[in-house]
């Protein structure tokens, strides 16, 4: 509660203070000295910065990793991923080469053989053959010195023969040149060079 | 309930043709996986035998077993197979090759038209399926050595007669030993005495 003092007090203040303002206020040279209360600086705020600094900040651990996932990270599981190195059994040995080879897969080293054979009658093929006439026959392929068989010379008109600069290989069989589709020869002696 | 008789829509593939297609995985979707299975189709009638991945190789297979089955059944004036033909073939040769060459071969063929081998894998490598495929009656060598048992080659020849004499010779040497046990126990029984006949 104001007393009535104060109150007169307030009253005087205001009536001085709207005259100043009308009047416009006197020059600061002529104020009088008062009493300048210094505000005291704010209590500083606690600041995480002021432990840490300008340090870096690095990620930390926040429990402790159980027994379980740390083995399960290790040595995962087999339902899941197996992470432990599991020897295989089903490696065996060609018939053919000897050497070794995935059950169920060709032989690596038998094949690369076939391959290099195969791509170049390929490549002789495409670059005999390879313009853009429609194909309407068999492709036939003669080693060195080898002729057709004996067949009405008829039956081999129109087919496309390959001929290849090179002798046959030793594992490529010659039993090849007759195809089941066509017709049986009729010639009732086997020659020495046609037996495989 | 009266069924219709859908046994003669289509043939009967003689390969193994499950029931969802493969996703193959391409970056134009669907429409891609078509594209890229059309090529490989097209590879395959043209070159005759290819080397790719497993899972496309055995889509690939799947739709030109249906393509060589189609073109032999209805034959090249049927309107809709030349279509289909069409579409697959991206090379227009290989229409003719189709009809004329490939019908012809495979008209009497009891087993499916085409033969798939898993490549062999290369050990320190990506773990990629690789599959070769080829048409049957191709003119290049065989990949399977059907012939590597063969009893007619010398030295197949030589060493049968040489197991054989090793086992007569064995054999002769138990006849013998059984012939002295029954001379010194003459009362024994056979059968206790006969040594079990080793495998040779």
């Amino acid at each position: 509660m104001i007393s009535r003092v104060h109150h007169l007090k307030n009253i005087i203040k205001n009536v001085e203070k709207n005259i100043l303002q009308i009047f416009g206020l006197p020059p600061r040279e002529l104020a009088l000295a008062y009493t300048y209360e210094k505000r005291l600086p704010e209590p500083k705020k606690f600041s995480i910065k002021d432990i840490v600094g300008d340090g870096i900040l690095l990620a930390v651990p926040k429990f402790r990793r159980t027994v379980e996932k740390r083995l399960k990270r290790k040595f995962g599981s087999p339902e899941y991923t197996w992470k432990m190195l599991v020897p295989k059994t089903n490696i065996i040995v060609c018939n053919s080469c000897g050497h070794y080879h995935e059950r169920g897969h060709l032989c690596a080293h038998c094949y690369k053989k076939v391959e290099a054979e195969t791509k170049e009658i390929q490549d002789k093929i495409q670059q005999k053959l390879g313009n853009q006439k429609p194909i309407e026959n068999d492709v036939i392929v003669l080693y060195n010195g080898e002729s057709l068989p004996d067949q009405p010379k008829e039956f081999w008109r129109g087919k496309r023969i390959i001929e290849m600069k090179k002798d046959r290989p030793q594992w490529f069989s010659k039993n090849l040149l007759e195809k089941t589709t066509q017709q049986p020869s009729e010639s009732k002696d086997v020659k020495p060079t046609d037996l495989a | 309930m009266n069924q219709a008789d859908v046994t003669k829509l289509v043939s009967k593939l003689r390969i193994k043709v499950p029931d969802k297609h493969r996703r193959l995985r391409n970056i134009k979707g669907p429409e891609g996986r078509l594209d890229k299975l059309r090529k490989t189709v097209t590879g395959l009638i043209k070159y005759e035998r290819i080397e790719l991945n497993h899972h496309r190789a055995d889509e690939a297979r799947q739709y030109a077993e249906r393509l060589i089955s189609e073109a032999i059944m209805h034959g090249d004036c049927h309107k809709p197979t030349m279509d289909i033909a069409d579409y697959w073939l991206l090379e227009k040769e290989l229409i003719h090759k189709l009809f004329k060459v490939l019908a012809p071969r495979f008209e009497n063929c009891n087993t499916a038209f085409t033969k798939m081998y898993k490549a062999p894998r290369v050990v320190p490598g990506r773990n990629i399926d690789k599959a070769i495929i080829e048409l049957r009656g191709n003119p290049y060598p065989s990949l399977t050595n059907k012939q590597w048992n063969n009893r007619h080659l010398l030295q197949n020849v030589l060493l049968d007669a040489a197991k054989y004499e090793y086992r007569q010779a064995k054999y002769a040497e138990m006849a013998e030993k059984i012939g002295k046990n029954e001379d010194a126990q003459p009362k024994s029984d056979d059968s206790a005495n006969s040594k079990p006949v080793a495998n040779v």
